[in-house]
């Protein structure tokens, strides 16, 4: 469509091996120009990304605690890892925590995306309301969830006793600590999920809906016929954003188990909530193990990298850009 | 969706001993607005909101810059490598950096900055994946017209990039500005990493701070707290909510 030369230049027909010395057109003014601008960025990436990197590769074979230089010691933190029972209860707890909530934010969010997809009043308010707990630190949720939850003045038990039922522990109770904090966890993300939906849903043409309808469809079969078959592509894009930051989960549980109070209770109680993010901070900022800490790290970037690896294989064929 | 902060809110507003009565009451009587001096009087407030700001001003404007030079040189610019690279920042926007973790820790100690506000902001200058993206996004959406008059003006890359292609993309710039403001107004992990001294505290991690010194009595004091860190960002929100949904749209679609 341009004729300009500028234009033509980034054409793939132009990027072939040149006749002129590689080295001079390498040095170029806009060659030069490009490489200053970027080098921020450069720096960023060769100091904080990609020697990190190496650098938490090699502790994780070390034993190493900031006083005295790494120790090799081989696979002996991976060793460790396949020995200790805080680590398979972090990674059980992890994929519990994950299993729990994905599917069920997930479903919420699509659902509440196509009721707001409608063109209806006052759904600008009704966007706001849903998206306040997106903007709120984990600390304003933590306060907002003790309103509830507190076994002494939480809503939740004042509702059990209503019922005539014993009232619960909630964040303090082995069993209910995971699910508890999956429902603050559902409440709190599902706003930012819905606006992923409502991105998607404004790909699928109207005139589906049209044609369903003339073919006698009502608004459940409209939703599973054409709705959920043609936005799969966002709801699998979502599925797995939101499973690796499920796995990658802190903050919320560090707040809302007590961590603040004294580091090694978050996680509790008794460790029921410990998550793989939580074992590492606190392998390698309260004890310094910085060796196994930066093994944990590795095998949870493998775990995320498989998911992130499945997103990338399979975004160009399911996602829409605009 | 909105309730649960209702009833914070109306938490926020007991008095001690209706706090604590079981069981509990929904609304506060009398109304105890004075909680909210109290708390910022009782603690350091003044400081710890002083160090959020900081983090998040600094952050936002070295993020607006760093990110968006950087993102000019990728959707203009012709230079060695710059594919590869634009691959490696799409790559660590998607691969967590859960690895990075401990060895920035201690590069961040061995410049001796920790128990400062610096490792909760330097990073934001060196051009972060997110921004870079969104920028790139927007400079390869402005018409190219513009920057050939300012080329045949005379202008270098720096000077096109600076006085015509950025002042273009001021909607992305707002996207970029009130994300980055998002992140760091609320951000929990790094502080509770690199912060040992109270007085360096931001918001969040200054409050959550207080339950641990404040046993008893003295709740309601900390929802006061925790709302009142809620304002600023809930301002922001209801004045720029397009920028907010747009800034969640394009971090989900990368």
């Amino acid at each position: 469509m341009n004729q300009n030369p500028e234009i033509a230049r980034e054409l793939p027909v132009d990027r072939r091996p040149n006749p002129t010395p590689k080295k001079k057109k390498w040095l170029d003014g806009e060659g030069r120009w490009g490489i200053l601008l970027v080098s921020p960025y450069l720096l960023h990436f060769l100091v904080f990304v990609a020697f990190t990197s190496l650098a938490s590769l090699y502790f994780s074979f070390t034993q190493y605690d900031m006083l005295n230089p790494p120790k090799w010691t081989g696979l002996s933190n991976y060793q460790k890892m396949l020995d200790d029972p805080l680590f398979w209860k972090a990674l059980r707890n992890t994929i519990y925590f994950t299993v729990l909530l994905v599917p069920i934010k997930t479903a919420l969010a699509l659902v509440l995306a196509v009721a707001l997809n409608q063109k209806l009043k006052g759904l600008k308010l009704y966007r706001i309301a849903h998206f306040i707990p997106v903007i709120s630190s984990w600390t304003v949720i933590a306060y907002v969830a003790d309103s509830i939850f507190n076994p002494r003045f939480g809503w939740a038990n004042g509702l059990l006793m209503k019922l005539g039922l014993e009232p619960k522990n909630w964040l303090a109770d082995e069993q209910l600590v995971i699910p508890v904090l999956v429902a603050v966890a559902v409440w709190k993300g599902v706003g930012y999920m819905m606006v992923l939906f409502l991105a998607g849903l404004q790909n699928v043409p109207g005139d589906l809906y049209e044609a369903a309808e003339i073919d006698g469809a009502g608004p459940l079969q409209k939703f599973w016929r054409v709705t959920v078959p043609l936005i799969s592509g966002t709801t699998f894009l979502v599925l797995i954003l939101s499973t690796i930051s499920s796995f990658q989960n802190f903050e919320q549980i560090y707040v809302m188990t007590g961590g603040t109070v004294d580091v090694s209770s978050a996680g509790g109680p008794n460790n029921a909530s410990l998550v793989l993010m939580l074992l590492l901070y606190r392998e390698g900022f309260t004890f310094f193990h910085m060796g196994y800490a930066s093994a944990i790290a590795w095998v949870l970037f493998l775990i995320l990298f498989v998911f992130t690896f499945i997103q990338m294989r399979l975004q160009k064929k399911w996602v829409h850009y605009d | 969706m909105f309730i649960p902060f209702l009833t914070a809110l109306f938490n926020s507003l007991k008095t001690v001993a209706q706090y604590n009565k079981y069981p509990p009451e929904l609304f506060p009587d009398p109304i105890k607005w004075s909680n909210y001096p109290e708390v910022w009087e009782l603690a350091h407030f003044n400081t710890y909101t002083l160090n959020s700001l900081t983090v998040s001003l600094l952050s936002i404007l070295g993020a607006i810059l760093s990110s968006s030079m950087v993102a000019y040189a990728f959707a203009r610019l012709r230079f060695p490598f710059r594919d590869t690279l634009f691959l490696i920042v799409l790559g660590t926007m998607m691969i967590p950096g859960v690895v990075t973790i401990i060895p920035q820790f201690i590069i961040f100690k061995n410049l001796g900055m920790l128990d400062t506000l610096m490792p909760l902001w330097v990073l934001e200058w060196l051009g972060q994946p997110f921004g870079i993206f969104l920028m790139r996004q927007a400079f390869l959406g402005i018409p190219r017209e513009y920057e050939e008059a300012a080329k045949i003006d005379g202008c270098n890359p720096f000077q096109i990039y600076w006085r015509v292609a950025l002042p273009m993309c001021k909607p992305s710039l707002a996207t970029l500005a009130i994300f980055t403001f998002m992140a760091k107004w609320n951000e929990i992990l790094a502080p509770v990493i690199y912060i040992t001294s109270q007085e360096k505290y931001t918001l969040p991690v200054g409050i959550l701070s207080l339950k641990g010194q404040w046993t008893g009595g003295n709740d309601q004091y900390l929802v006061a707290g925790a709302l009142i860190s809620l304002i600023p960002i809930l301002i922001v929100f209801l004045i720029a909510e397009k920028y907010f949904v747009e800034g969640a749209r394009s971090s989900g679609l990368k």
